[in-house]
This record gives structure tokens, C-alpha cells and sequence, in this order.
């Protein structure tokens, strides 16, 4: 090319292309990345701390998720305006000039080249040229005779990949972070919810008819209320048994209208309460069974449960885990819909036992104050000395001593219930890995006088908790006067005894006397 | 050298440049051993039209090589040693009554600032009413005695030496006069080998003759005809902001000025520190063979030409901080602009 101005402008545009392309690489990874893990945070949550049995709030994580695609579209509007400035800068005359002198090892004479014929202002360029300028452009022609641009300023894609790759790893990061701040263990409510949710999600996906949408919505409405504490626990359930009835209203018609291709449709019913099972089917026959529910009520207090769980009907009796109700398969009918409905049906019992288990554990939390006779008032020893399960009052509520006698194994992790059901998933059951403050669960109690209870070991206790009688306190007179309110023990307390002494032993082994008393003792 | 050089064609005038540059600085090196970059401060210094101040123990060479680069070039030359003692009109001139005709008139005595090449010998030994008379000499190439402008024939250089030793009885050049000059370059004591060159040389019976570039007659146009030749090589603007930024980056509170400017600087480079970079910067450019200014063209002379432009305060001399260390870093830490 002849014509080195000509040459300098081409090498300008290939640099600018080169310049913006190279910024957009920056900026694609990180965008790309954080619009990814926007997109795939369930999934990765499922994988990750799913796993370890933490949970995202669905909020949060509809928030985290909604933020990490905004901020990586926000990063490729962000990498386009750079880009485009970037094209701008890069595309000047001159500043090509200078990039083409570093290149070709020329003394800053394509750059002096450039500033006297520069296109963009030619008349003040020319007025600067001296007679000496044909020497310069000679000397510039000489110069880009073997140059090829395409060649001389190549698309490198290593560089701001490596770039972008930090900028990825940091959004990575950042997700990473927020998530270690968002994640919590989910609390038994919300792993139920999450489960209806789910299960409402795939009868909306897959619905047919009316009913199957207003199956959902019902589902969805029961997990809602399971997961809102600030809902009465009879409110939940009412939702709940109403979820129930639309599902039992939906397979009943499923199974009405398949009748006549079916040998037989099994009708499930599930009752609530007594953990019975009921199977009726059309040529199968019918089952019971009575199962106990690993839900049930008295599960997380150890011991044995009873009552409150509720068995899945009886064709599918032996899917449920929480039932032994036996029923007659009726294999005809085991179709894709009835699993599904059995599922439901599990699910909304173990809801249904969930709220019942929280409303008897907490009897004050159903929001009417009242109702609860022994609020602020101790708990008389040997009142329920049996109670093991069912509805316990919580022992760390205000007015609530300790009794002797009751619940000996209440530390005791249940043996014959679900496992899952013992963990403390961030309940207030007493576990302060997550910054909660011990409750009652880790509390050891007194023992009355010649009772013989589990070995009391304070070693391992991270707190003792006392509870003091109130003082008499004095009234408006001046008199003192009894407070008949405070808590009153009607049977001594003593400390659990100490390790027993041998008392074979002479006196003087059993404590270390100083010599000069030992005449005195003898 | 023989085209007139205006006629020549620019390639031409670039290569008789360098041609003429370096027979000169061979002439000078015939009787004047090392001192290189001296001689070729001297001769770029001549070319860019300034005036040169030498700083050197006496018997070092100075007045030699004055001498012996005047003769190179064909130009006449004048010593003028400075005294206390020495009045203005003993350099300028003056009136002398002459009588022709059987008329008396006053007719004008030039003085010895009437040559080519004028060297100025200790010139911080005259009083500052002395020196300044040396002023307009140097700055307009012209003089004026008794209302009547004289002017001085071009080329025209003054090279005034300082002796940094026996300050007792001296006044200091005053700044104004400092900056007159277009480089300061300092005479170091010669190393052993040249020592024993220039006692080879001085001691024995050979003598050495200077062949002149030109004939005295042609001499003068050939040299302004250089002159112009520097003025037309060209610079680039991001060449000249990179010059402004080291004149900003020199001036205590001046744009881009770094931290030991400002703490040992009382007064940076005037905008003639930056004229006399450009010039001597596209004196190195035609040295080295091109039309325009580079970087390096710049770097190289930042140095010579802004040393003694740089006014040290009190504590630059308390910790014996030299303007040459200063100017050190400037360059090193000035980015050169791109655009």
C-alpha cells in the first residue's frame, strides 16, 4: 500500500474492533456467570446445601436468584457502553500511529507521520509540515511495505479471558458469600411446605381439568399456611384438611371416570387422629391397619408415639412409612395419578401432624392467651408422670419448673422414629450451633430424694439454668404480705446425691486429715 | 561541503548535516581528548542558536575547545576573560575619537563580544553590572553603545565558564542569566588513559592542525543554514505534551509535579527550558539520522538543557540533593502520552 495515512486507518478501525471485542470477553464470563447461577440456583441448591439438609427462604432465594441475572445483565450493559467507549478511544488516528511505531520499532515516526496528515484535521496537520515531511512519508512507506495488519494486531482471546475468568470467579464468589448468609436450616414446616409446593407444582404442570388447577391451588395455599407462623394452628389445619378434601374430591372423580377400564378403583380415605387407615376397593377388597405415625405428635419427645399420625389409604400401606395399615393391593389401580395423590395424601398428613405436634408442644402459641391453664403457674410434680408423648408442655416456658418423675428420657433421642424428625433443623429446640439459646432440651433437672433417674452428668452441660421462687413482696401499706402468685413447690427438691462414698473405709482414709488432728479424731 | 545547501535536496541537507556534525566533532577531538559529549553539547548548541555555559576546574581544555571548534567551523572567536574589574564597555565596545579628512568624529571600537564564538571566561568573577551588559548580546545578538544598535554577526554563541572552586570574590550568575543559556555541561577531570593522551600530545613535538570545515567567507551562511535545517525537523503533539509535562513535572505545584519537586524545588524550568528541549531533542533526531523528534531525542537532552533551570531551596542543599538526581526521577516517572 502506498499510501501510509491509508495504512494507519485501517490499523485504527482493527484495533478498535479489537479493543472493544476484547472488553466484551471481559464482561460476557462474569455476565454469563451470575445470569447462570441466577437461572440454576435451585438446582445448585438442591446439589449443595440441599444436601447437608439447609434450605434457601423461598423469598431470598427468589431474591438472590433475581439479583445475580440482574447483575449479569447489568454486567452486559455495563460491557457494552465500555466497549463501545473503548472503540472510540482506541479508534483514534493517532493514538493507532502510536500503537504501530511500538510495533514496527520506529523512533515515534509514524506517530509524527499521523499528526501531519491527520484526516480528521487536515488543514491544521499540513500547515505543521516542514519541507523535511517527503522524507517522513518516504520513510513511513518503507516501513509498512511488509506490514500486514490483520496479521500484526491478531484477536487475542487469552488475555481477557484470563480477565474475565477473575471477574467470574468473583461473582462465583459473591454468590457463594450471599448464600453463606442466606442459607438456613430449614425448619420441619418448611421442609413440608417445600415438599406440597413441589407437589402442587407437578399436579399445575400436568393438570387436566379444573379441578387438578384448583387441587394446586389449595396445595399451594396449605403449604403457605404451614410455613406462616403467624397463622393459628387451627387456621393450618383447616387449610390443610381442606387441601385433603379437594384431593380426595380429584381422585375420586379420576377414578369415577376410569372405572369401567379399571378392574377396580381403590378409594383412599385418610383419617385424621387415630392412625387408622382405611382401603376400600372395588375388587380388591378393603384393608386397615393402624399404623403410628413417625409424625406423630410425641416423636420429637421421645419414646413411644401414638395418635395423632395419620396412615395413607390402604392400597399404597406399604409406601406409607409413618402407617403399618395393611390394605389389599389393588394393583389395577396403581396408575401414575394415584401415586401421586398417595403422595399427596402423605405429605398433607405429615403437614397436619406437624401443626399438631408445634400447637402440642407450645399450647400458648394458637394466639389465645387463656386457654392454657398452667401459663405462669409451676407444673405439679407427678401430674403426668407418663406423659411421653402427645402434647407436653414446652418445660421452658415462664411458670414452668421441672418436675420430678416426668420424662426421664426426654433427652433421649426417640429410637423408633424418623431420624430426620430428631434433627434440630434451626427449630427452637436448643442447639446453638446457629446462634439459639438453649432451651429447655439441654436442661437437667432434679431428681426427688430415693428416686432413681438416669445418671445426672453436668460435664457436657453449657449451661445450668436456675429458677428461683419470687420474693414476698411488700404492698401499698407497707405490710408484707404473701404473694400467693409466685410459683410455690409442693414437694421438696434436693440436689441429685453425689457419687456414693465407701464407707468401709477408716475414717481417716476417706479425708485426708492433717497429722497433728489425727491424735484428736482417734 | 559543497552544494549550497538550500538548494540541495532535503535528504541531501539531512546527510550533510550529519556529515558536517561529525567531521566537526572529529576536529575538535584532534586536539581536544574526551570531553565528547561536551563538544557535542557545544556544536549542538551552535546549531540550535543558544549559548552554552561550562562549569570545570581550570586546565581542563575549555578555552581549547572553544577554540578549536570555532576553527573547525571557519567562524572568528574571541576570549573574553571576566574580572572584577572588567567594565561593560571592555566586552561591548565603545567611542573612540578618530580624526580623517581633518575631521573628528567618534567612531565605534567594537569589543571582543564581536566574533562568532565568544568565550567568556569565568564569567562569575565580573560584577552583575558586567554580566548583564553580556544580556542583550545574548539574547537579541545585538548591542547598543551610545544610542546606536549594533548587530552582531550570526552565527553567534557565547560559551562562559564557571570555575565551582574559589567562590570567594564571585558573583553568582543571577537566574535571569542562567537561563540564557541553552545547556550547562560540566567538565569532568580527564580519566587516566586520556590523561596520558593529552601529555602524549601536549608534551612533545607533534603539532596538530585543525582542517576547517568551511572557508571563514562561507562559513557563517553554511552554519545558518543548519541552524534552519534543525527547525524544520518535526515533532509530534504527543511529543510536545510529553515536554510540557516535564516542564509541569519540574515546577514546584505544577501540573503532574512529583513529591521531591516540590520538596526540594523553589523555582522550576521557564518556557525557555522548554524551547531549548525541542531544539536540542531535533538536534539528536538529524544526528540520528531522522526528521522527527523520538522520545529518547527528548530524554536525552532533558538533562543539559533543564539542570540549571532548577532553583534548589535550602534543603535540596542541606541533604546534598542535586537538580541532575532530580530531573533522574521526573523522567523516570512521567508517562510518555500516547495520543
Amino acid at each position: 500500500m502506498d499510501n501510509p495515512v491509508e495504512t494507519i486507518g485501517i490499523a485504527s478501525a482493527r484495533i478498535a474492533r479489537l479493543a472493544a471485542i476484547g472488553v466484551m470477553l471481559c464482561a460476557v464470563a462474569p455476565a454469563l456467570t451470575a445470569i447462570a447461577l441466577g437461572v440454576l440456583l435451585e438446582p445448585i441448591g438442591d446439589a449443595t446445601w440441599g444436601r447437608l439438609g439447609y434450605a434457601l427462604a423461598p423469598g431470598r432465594g427468589a431474591a438472590l436468584s433475581l439479583a445475580l441475572i440482574g447483575a449479569g445483565i447489568a454486567a452486559l450493559a455495563a460491557g457494552l457502553v465500555v466497549a463501545y467507549r473503548e472503540y472510540r478511544r482506541a479508534g483514534n488516528f493517532v493514538a493507532a500511529a502510536a500503537e504501530l511505531d511500538e510495533r514496527l520499532g520506529c523512533d515515534q515516526e509514524i506517530v509524527t507521520l499521523a499528526t501531519l496528515a491527520d484526516p480528521s484535521a487536515p488543514e491544521s496537520s499540513r500547515g505543521r509540515r516542514t519541507p523535511l515531511f517527503p522524507i517522513l512519508w518516504r520513510r513511513a512507506i518503507a516501513l509498512f511495505s511488509g506490514l500486514d495488519v490483520r496479521r500484526e494486531f491478531r484477536l487475542e482471546v487469552g488475555k481477557p479471558l484470563r480477565r474475565s475468568s477473575i471477574f467470574a470467579g468473583a461473582v462465583a464468589l459473591a454468590m457463594v458469600l450471599a448464600t453463606l448468609g442466606l442459607v438456613r436450616a430449614p425448619t420441619p414446616e418448611n421442609t413440608e411446605g417445600a415438599k406440597l409446593r413441589a407437589i402442587a407444582e407437578e399436579i399445575a404442570r400436568t393438570s387436566t381439568s379444573p379441578d387438578d388447577s384448583a387441587l394446586a391451588a389449595k396445595i399451594r395455599e396449605a403449604a403457605n399456611a404451614l410455613e406462616n407462623s403467624k397463622l393459628p394452628p387451627e387456621e393450618k389445619k383447616a387449610r390443610i384438611e381442606e387441601a385433603m378434601r379437594q384431593a380426595d374430591k380429584a381422585a375420586q372423580k379420576r377414578n369415577n371416570s376410569q372405572s369401567g377400564k379399571n378392574q377396580g378403583t381403590g378409594k383412599s380415605n385418610a383419617q385424621n387422629g387415630n392412625g387408622k387407615s382405611q382401603g376400600q376397593g372395588n375388587s380388591a377388597g378393603s384393608g386397615s391397619g393402624e399404623g403410628k405415625s413417625a409424625t406423630g405428635s410425641g416423636q420429637n419427645m421421645g419414646g413411644k408415639s401414638s395418635g395423632s399420625g395419620k396412615g395413607a389409604n390402604g392400597n399404597n400401606s406399604g409406601r406409607n412409612e409413618s402407617g403399618k395399615g395393611s390394605a389389599k393391593d389393588d394393583k389395577n389401580n396403581q396408575r401414575k395419578g394415584d401415586q401421586a395423590n398417595l403422595e399427596l395424601h402423605d405429605e398433607l398428613a405429615k403437614a397436619e401432624a406437624l401443626v399438631e405436634t408445634a400447637n402440642a408442644k407450645n399450647p400458648g402459641a394458637d394466639n389465645q392467651p387463656g386457654d392454657d391453664k398452667n401459663q405462669g403457674g409451676a407444673n405439679k410434680p407427678g401430674d403426668k408422670p407418663d406423659q411421653k408423648g402427645g402434647s407436653q408442655p414446652d418445660a421452658n416456658r415462664p411458670g414452668s419448673i421441672p418436675k420430678p418423675g416426668a420424662n426421664g428420657e426426654r433427652n433421649i433421642p426417640a429410637a423408633g422414629g424418623n431420624p430426620k424428625n430428631n434433627k434440630d433443623m434451626g427449630s427452637n429446640l436448643g442447639d446453638t450451633h446457629l446462634g439459639e439459646m438453649p432451651t429447655s432440651r439441654n436442661a437437667q433437672r432434679f431428681l426427688k430424694p430415693g428416686e432413681k433417674g438416669a445418671t445426672l452428668g453436668i460435664k457436657d452441660a453449657r449451661y445450668v439454668m436456675f429458677r428461683l421462687p419470687g420474693a414476698a413482696s411488700s404492698g401499698n401499706s407497707g405490710k408484707t404480705v404473701l404473694d400467693t402468685d409466685r410459683p410455690t413447690a409442693t414437694t421438696g427438691y434436693v440436689n441429685a446425691p453425689l457419687a456414693p462414698t465407701s464407707d468401709d473405709a477408716p475414717p481417716d482414709e476417706r479425708q485426708l486429715v492433717p497429722p497433728r488432728y489425727r491424735d484428736m479424731i482417734r | 561541503m559543497g552544494a549550497a545547501p538550500q538548494q540541495a535536496s532535503p535528504d541531501q541537507r539531512v546527510a550533510d548535516f550529519r556529515k558536517i556534525f561529525s567531521r566537526a566533532e572529529s576536529e575538535v577531538a584532534r586536539v581536544i581528548v574526551g570531553h565528547r559529549e561536551v563538544v557535542r553539547k557545544t556544536l549542538t548548541a551552535l546549531f540550535c542558536g543558544g549559548h552554552v555555559l561550562i562549569e570545570g576546574v581550570p586546565g581542563l581544555g575549555k578555552t581549547l575547545m572553544v577554540k578549536a571548534a570555532s576553527e573547525a567551523l571557519g567562524l572568528s572567536f574571541k576570549r573574553i576573560q571576566f574580572t572584577p574589574d572588567l567594565m561593560p564597555s571592555d566586552i561591548i565596545g565603545t567611542q573612540v575619537l578618530t580624526e580623517s579628512d581633518g575631521h573628528r568624529e567618534f567612531q565605534f571600537k567594537p569589543g571582543p563580544i564581536f566574533a562568532h564564538m565568544v568565550l567568556g571566561d569565568e564569567i562569575n568573577r565580573a560584577t552583575p553590572k558586567t554580566q548583564s551588559a553580556v544580556l542583550e548580546a545574548m539574547e537579541e545578538h545585538q548591542v547598543t553603545v551610545f544610542g546606536t544598535t549594533y548587530v552582531l554577526d550570526p552565527p553567534y554563541i557565547v560559551l562562559a565558564t564557571q570555575n565551582p572552586i574559589e567562590l570567594e570574590g564571585t558573583y553568582p550568575l543571577p537566574e535571569a542569566q542562567m537561563d540564557r543559556f541553552i545547556f550547562k555541561v560540566v567538565m569532568g577531570s580527564p580519566r587516566p588513559d586520556e590523561l596520558r593522551e593529552i601529555l602524549n600530545r601536549t608534551t612533545g613535538t607533534a603539532q596538530t592542525r585543525i582542517q576547517p570545515l568551511f572557508e571563514p567567507s562561507r562559513a557563517p551562511r553554511a552554519i545558518e543554514d543548519l541552524k534552519a535545517l534543525v527547525r524544520e525537523v518535526m515533532v509530534a503533539e504527543p511529543l510536545e505534551r510529553y515536554i510540557i509535562s516535564v516542564i509541569g513535572g519540574c515546577t514546584p505545584g505544577g501540573p503532574g509535579a512529583i513529591p521531591e519537586v516540590s520538596q526540594y524545588l523553589r523555582f522550576g524550568p521557564s518556557p525557555r527550558g522548554a524551547q531549548a528541549l525541542i531544539l536540542c531533542a531535533k538536534v539528536n533526531a538529524l544526528l540520528a539520522g531522522r526528521v522527527s523528534v523520538s522520545y529518547d531525542d527528548i530524554d536525552d537532552a532533558i538533562v543539559p538543557c533543564l539542570r540549571h533551570r532548577l532553583l534548589l531551596n535550602f534543603q535540596a542543599e542541606a541533604e546534598s540533593v542535586s537538580s541532575e538526581s532530580i530531573l533522574e526521577q521526573v523522567i523516570k516517572r512521567l508517562k510518555k502520552p500516547r495520543t
